[in-house]
């Protein structure tokens, strides 16, 4: 069985770094967005139980692509550590801030120059945009069945099986392959690549692929205008000193005169 | 030409945001079997209603084919879970930007200004759209304002695809928290020890009058309480007017769930917990005695 999984280099939002009130997205660092970690980690399951290849693909969508490129071939470096046994990267200056339309295009094109595709895994949303649109888009695209929200995945036969995690409900869906899934944290817990994995990575295969070699040109449909970090002053008191009781006496005093307490 | 607002009766406060679009007539894709005359007071002249519940896969085509017909410019949906499926779909069919988390739209002659929550919820992004788009808004941000027509109501006949097979439904677990409504929060995190221990937190909760949220491992991944207790990226979001975290480290997926909380308290053992960087009032203290002399205080300036 052919394993998909897609991959996302997200902006790590614990790091943003930010200049001149802005958030300063090119220096900002990568990381592979925590959801996809899951996603691969039941790729890798998945081959382990009824055998077959699992290829990672992923776009870079920040620049400089340049110098990008290395912390991106590094990123993926890890997931093939956890298993996966090749990876397509699609770096191009016109993907960089493109849309989620775009990016499920051009995903879509490289699923479909492997040929041969059984079943494609992603995270239910990246930890960057969170919007969660590129598993269903490349699903669309694909004229493929989508299941969303997976926490539990078996694969029998030519179908699989997934338990959705709804607002309100778990639900038991079947679909015919191939099909996407995106699945959630709680489906596993990703490895950690022993030291002899992580070195056994360093020889699988990273194809960079540009959009000339895909044949691809696209149409940008949106123009991002500005990012600004959410406008939170935060005051910042900390109450270090002093005993229990005075602690939250200070604690309380401080909410009665932010008026969110009044005394009787 | 025009805004397709798509959403049950409760979704209503997206009319709000379709009304931003000035002079555009603004439409109603209604699921479920309330009354649809109800919308005409706040404008909406025609509505198209869809009775029989349908899967995302079957309402993404079903949408599709009815932005087609009707060649909205404007498409409006809530976010949730079901959305997050069927209109990136749709979108990819239609060729469209899908834009998440929408907290304005500004119109400027042929172009769209659109400012929405992103990064982790972050930043604010502000992106410019030409052409048509989908846009997902959390309704309750919004208030139609009334402008009384009358609606013309056209029941919608859905396009069932038969693809992927729903084989079972269970309900979920319910703490019956409102979390998302809340006003004041009182979450608890990985600093408590045992389940038993989260009743500190239930009580200094009881005396403020203030619902119970949690991080993920509580939820999650300890289930020490139910999901609708969870706060956070893939949790619930909030924007309570007091948050208070007990024993909860800062990680950026929480801080996303309760970016816009007004005043934040936070509570930890340890000095160095990244929370302490994004609060407005920290103690650094151990939950198991700082918690209890809390509620005490409390308790003896509120009467309670």
């Amino acid at each position: 069985m052919d394993v998909v999984v897609l991959v996302k280099l997200a902006l790590d939002t614990g790091q943003l770094r930010v200049s001149e009130g802005k958030v300063d997205v090119e220096s900002t660092p990568l990381k592979v967005s925590d959801i996809d970690r899951n996603a691969v980690e039941e790729a890798v399951r998945v081959r382990e139980r009824v055998g077959g290849l699992v290829h990672v693909v992923s776009i870079l969508k920040y620049g400089p692509v340049q110098r990008r490129l290395q912390e991106a071939e590094g990123l993926l470096r890890e997931v093939l550590a956890m298993g996966a046994d090749d990876a397509y990267l699609v770096a191009d200056e016109a993907l960089i801030g493109s849309d989620q339309l775009a990016t499920a295009k051009v995903i879509a094109s490289v699923i479909r120059r492997l040929g041969k595709y059984d079943l494609v895994i992603a995270g239910e949303a990246t930890v960057d945009g969170y919007t969660g649109q590129v598993g269903p888009r490349v699903a669309a695209e694909l004229g493929i069945p989508v299941v969303t929200y997976v926490r539990e995945l078996r694969v029998e036969g030519s179908r699989v099986v997934a338990k959705r995690d709804l607002e309100d409900a778990v639900q038991t869906v079947e679909a015919p392959l191939p099909a996407l899934v995106t699945v959630t944290r709680e489906i596993n817990t990703p490895r950690i690549p022993t030291l002899l994995q992580i070195r056994a990575a360093m020889r699988k295969p990273i194809s960079k692929l540009t959009l000339a070699d895909l044949g691809l040109t696209l149409k940008p449909t949106i123009k991002v205008e500005s990012v600004m970090p959410m406008q939170v002053k935060r005051r910042g008191v900390v109450i270090r000193e002093g005993t229990v009781d005075e602690k939250a006496d200070r604690l309380v005093q401080a909410l009665i005169q932010e008026g969110l307490l009044t005394p009787r | 030409m025009g805004v397709l607002v798509v959403g049950s009766i409760g979704d209503i406060g997206l009319v709000g945001l379709a009304q931003r679009f000035r002079g555009q007539d603004v439409h109603y894709l209604l699921t479920g079997q309330d009354d649809a005359a109800q919308l005409g007071r706040y404008g909406v002249s025609r509505v198209y209603q869809l009775t029989t519940g349908i899967d995302e896969y079957s309402f993404s085509e079903t949408l599709t084919d009815l932005v087609n017909r009707g060649s909205y410019s404007i498409i409006i949906t809530p976010v949730n879970r079901f959305y997050r499926t069927a209109a990136p779909m749709a979108a990819q069919r239609l060729s469209i930007p899908l834009l998440t988390d929408v907290i304005d739209v500004k119109p400027i002659d042929d172009e769209l200004e659109v400012v929405l929550n992103s990064i982790g919820n972050r930043a604010q992004v502000t992106v410019k759209v030409t052409g048509r788009v989908l846009l997902m808004a959390p309704p309750a941000r919004f208030k139609p304002s009334e402008n009384p027509v009358n609606a013309s109501i056209e029941p919608l006949q859905p396009k069932v695809v038969n693809v992927v097979k729903v084989v079972s439904t269970e309900g979920k677990a319910k703490g019956g928290a409102r979390i998302e409504d809340a006003e004041l929060i009182v979450a608890v995190g990985r600093g408590f020890r045992r389940r038993e221990d989260l009743k500190l937190a239930f009580e200094l909760a009881e005396v403020l009058g203030a619902e119970v949220g949690c991080s993920r491992p509580i939820a999650a991944d300890l289930k020490w309480l139910s999901e609708d207790h969870w706060i956070g990226l893939s949790g619930r979001r909030v924007r309570p007017r007091l948050y208070i975290a007990i024993g909860i480290s800062g990680q950026p997926q929480h801080l996303a769930g309760m970016m816009e909380s007004r005043t934040v308290v936070v509570i930890n053992n340890d000095p160095n917990a990244p929370f302490f960087r994004n609060c407005d009032y920290g103690v650094v203290e151990d939950l198991y005695s700082f918690i209890p002399a809390l509620t005490k205080r409390l308790r003896d300036i509120l009467k309670r």
